[in-house]
């Protein structure tokens, strides 16, 4: 195929600019997939911090076990 | 590329967390028992049996969703807790008893619903298996 056929075959594509700026959607997006602590979460932290500060020994098992 | 190798991505994305908090639990066996014991035997149910677990278990997740993330991780202990003590007992790794891998439970389940929910979640996100 010579570059005539070719270029004949692939006329130029007009108009490629973007029609919005999709920057705004892209941080829309990522904002709505952020997952936010509950406050359940933060209380479940805490009661495991306690946890281990009561059961210190307890410490190295959990770390056997994760 | 997205479209292929759902579950083998969503392997990796599980044996992500443990392998890398195994540093910790390496630093943190060594700080706390001052390793004299038998690492060759500690070591091998952290380093072995956890990560794979936690890919499998996450391939089971993205098959079937049959429950939110965090209570999928939760539920994970129930099998580990007595899997580690089993091996223990049977490897003789001293300073894991009955009673301590009974304690550990409840809060390992905690642990664990917090790290499924928020670290399991995001690798697999990065890796668009969420």
């Amino acid at each position: 195929m010579s570059g005539d056929e070719l270029r004949r075959a692939l006329p130029p594509v007009g108009d490629v600019e973007l029609q919005r700026d999709l920057w705004p959607a892209m941080l829309r997006r990522r904002e709505e997939r952020r997952v936010r602590p509950t406050w359940l979460d933060w209380a479940l932290a805490g009661v495991a911090m306690v946890w281990l500060a009561v059961f210190p020994e307890a410490i190295g098992v959990l770390l056997y076990q994760l | 590329m997205r479209q292929n190798h759902r579950y083998l991505r969503a392997y990796m994305a599980g044996i992500t967390v443990p392998t890398m908090f195994l540093l910790v639990v390496v630093t943190g066996f060594t700080l706390l028992h001052r390793v004299a014991a038998p690492w060759e035997r500690i070591i091998m149910f952290p380093m072995a049996v956890v990560p794979n677990l936690w890919g499998v278990w996450n391939l089971l997740h993205c098959r079937w969703r049959w429950t939110t993330i965090g209570m999928h991780g939760a539920i994970l202990p129930l099998l580990l807790v007595p899997a580690g003590f089993a091996l223990a007992r049977a490897l003789e790794v001293p300073w894991i008893s009955a009673g301590g891998a009974a304690t550990v439970l409840p809060v390992g389940m905690v642990v664990y619903y917090l790290a499924w929910k928020y670290l399991v979640a995001f690798f697999n996100e990065v890796l668009g298996v969420a």
